[in-house]
This record gives C-alpha cells, sequence and structure tokens, in this order.
C-alpha cells in the first residue's frame, strides 16, 4: 500500500510538471520554473530514495550519505543556473 | 528475533558495493548535469529555441513507465522477501516490460527527431540532449542484464539470494532516479 501511494504521489507529481512546463513565455529562461523543476526533480528522487530503494529502513549513515548528495545535487545545480545568468 | 524488532531493525538494501556504485554514478551525473546548466545559461535562447521542439508530454510519459517500472522492482523485492517467488518473478518481468516500453519510446523520439532534422551535432542543446539520453539508455540496457539475473535468482529455490535481488533492484531505481533529473532539466526547465 504504501509502495502504491509512492508511486501515486511521484506520478501526480509529474503530470503537475507537465502543466507548469506548458505555461507561457517558453521563449524566456524563467528562474522560478527553473528552481521549481529543480527542487520537485530532487523531491522525488529522494522520495524513490526511500520508499522504493529503502533507504528509510537502511543505516543512519546511508540515510546521510543519499541527504548529503541530494542537497549538493540542489546546490550545484541552482548555484549554476543563477551564478551563470548573473554572468 | 520478535517480528516488531526485525521489522525495525535497519538494513542496507542489497551490496554495500552497489549502493558504493549508486552514489558515485549520482555524482557524475550531478558533474555533467551541472555542465550542461552552465552552457545553457551562456546560450539561454538556443537552448530555449531548441528545448521547444521536444514534446513535454513525451517526457512525461517516460518518466511515469520508468516511476511504474520501479514500483514493480520494489514490489518484486518485497514479493521475494515474503516468499512469494511467483509474484516477485511477475514484477520482475513487469518491470522488463516497463523497461521495454521506455526504450521503443525513447528510440522513437530519438527518431523523430532525427527525422526532423535536430541531430547530434545540430546545436549545443541537442548535443547534451543526445549525449544526456543516450549514456541514460545505456544504464538502461545494462539494467535489463542486471534484471535477468535477478529473475534467473528467483527461477531456482537452489541459487535465491534475497540480497542478490535487492542488488539488482538497488541499480534499476538508480536508472529511474536519473531519468527523473534529466526530465527536469531537459524539458521542463527554462
Amino acid at each position: 500500500m504504501r509502495l502504491l501511494l509512492a508511486l501515486m504521489a511521484l506520478s501526480a507529481i509529474t503530470i503537475a510538471q507537465l502543466g507548469v512546463g506548458s505555461l507561457d513565455g517558453r521563449d524566456a529562461p524563467n528562474a522560478a520554473i527553473t528552481s521549481g523543476a529543480i527542487v520537485i526533480a530532487l523531491v522525488k528522487v529522494r522520495i524513490i530514495l526511500r520508499e522504493f530503494m529503502e533507504v528509510r529502513h537502511a543505516p543512519v549513515l546511508l540515510c546521510r550519505l543519499t541527504d548529503l548528495w541530494i542537497v549538493l545535487a540542489g546546490v550545484g545545480l541552482l548555484g549554476c543556473y543563477f551564478v551563470g545568468m548573473a554572468l | 528475533m520478535t517480528k516488531g524488532t526485525a521489522a525495525s531493525a535497519r538494513f542496507v538494501p542489497g551490496q554495500p558495493d552497489m549502493w558504493a556504485f549508486v552514489l558515485f554514478e549520482a555524482l557524475v551525473f550531478t558533474a555533467y548535469f551541472m555542465v550542461y546548466v552552465v552552457r545553457r545559461t551562456q546560450s539561454p535562447d538556443l537552448f530555449l529555441a531548441s528545448q521547444a521542439h521536444l514534446d513535454l508530454r513525451v517526457g512525461v510519459f517516460h518518466t511515469l513507465v520508468l516511476l511504474a517500472s520501479s514500483w514493480s522492482v520494489a514490489r518484486c523485492v518485497k514479493a521475494a522477501r515474503a516468499r512469494s517467488y511467483r509474484a516477485a518473478t511477475t514484477n520482475a518481468f513487469l518491470t522488463m516490460l516497463f523497461g521495454f516500453v521506455f526504450l521503443v519510446s525513447k528510440v522513437i523520439e530519438w527518431a523523430t527527431k532525427i527525422e526532423e532534422g535536430f541531430g547530434f551535432t545540430s546545436d549545443e542543446f541537442f548535443s547534451f540532449y543526445y549525449f544526456l539520453t543516450a549514456i541514460h539508455f545505456l544504464h538502461l540496457l545494462i539494467g535489463f542484464g542486471v534484471l535477468a539475473i535477478a529473475v534467473h535468482q528467483l527461477w531456482s529455490p537452489a541459487r535465491r539470494s534475497q540480497e542478490a535481488i535487492e542488488t539488482c533492484a538497488t541499480y534499476w531505481h538508480t536508472v529511474d532516479f536519473l531519468w527523473v533529473l534529466i526530465f527536469a532539466l531537459l524539458y521542463v526547465m527554462r
């Protein structure tokens, strides 16, 4: 049941991205949509890691390492985007 | 050990070596993604114009299919743990089916883009598009071999190893979560 709920949540978020991605103004950079896309993707990845890959039952070290990578990826991608746009 | 204690005990799903590989792959792909984002910010108009030629609905479909494959392989692991090997095998085959649907759909998308005149050398966006999707595709192909190992394990009572099945599932989930990030960066971001 928990796996099905996770799948439904992940699918609902993905379908919502279809709505966000279809918004007008595809011809101009949009920091809000980009930030949202990256953050939502990382939230989805964390759900996959914790629910499907059973990291929530794993030793604390593995939980911390996967969370650390998610934070690093988020900071790295958003940092590259905002610094790059400012240059 | 009581049932309650067993349920609350912490464990590494599959072999720890596979987790080291997963974290290594995650870091390597993060580096690819960061290079893509930096290059994108240097030519935003070109990237946006080329990105408009991708069909977001196809990206969403690919994502939903791979999410479903992750769900079925997670069910395979749970069924094997409960010694319901028939259900586990069915879910392993279901995972392969979802993977095959993704594979065919991705090849059709590539063929359509090439037919429309957007090849690897068309522009920088499409170079990244083909590079990222192709390297992911390679991981997907390896995933079929990994799933075959899981089925091979499940097939015979003499071979069944829960750790091996969990290791195979961990690899397949990695293929899924890497795609989730590729989808966001190639199809959604602006």
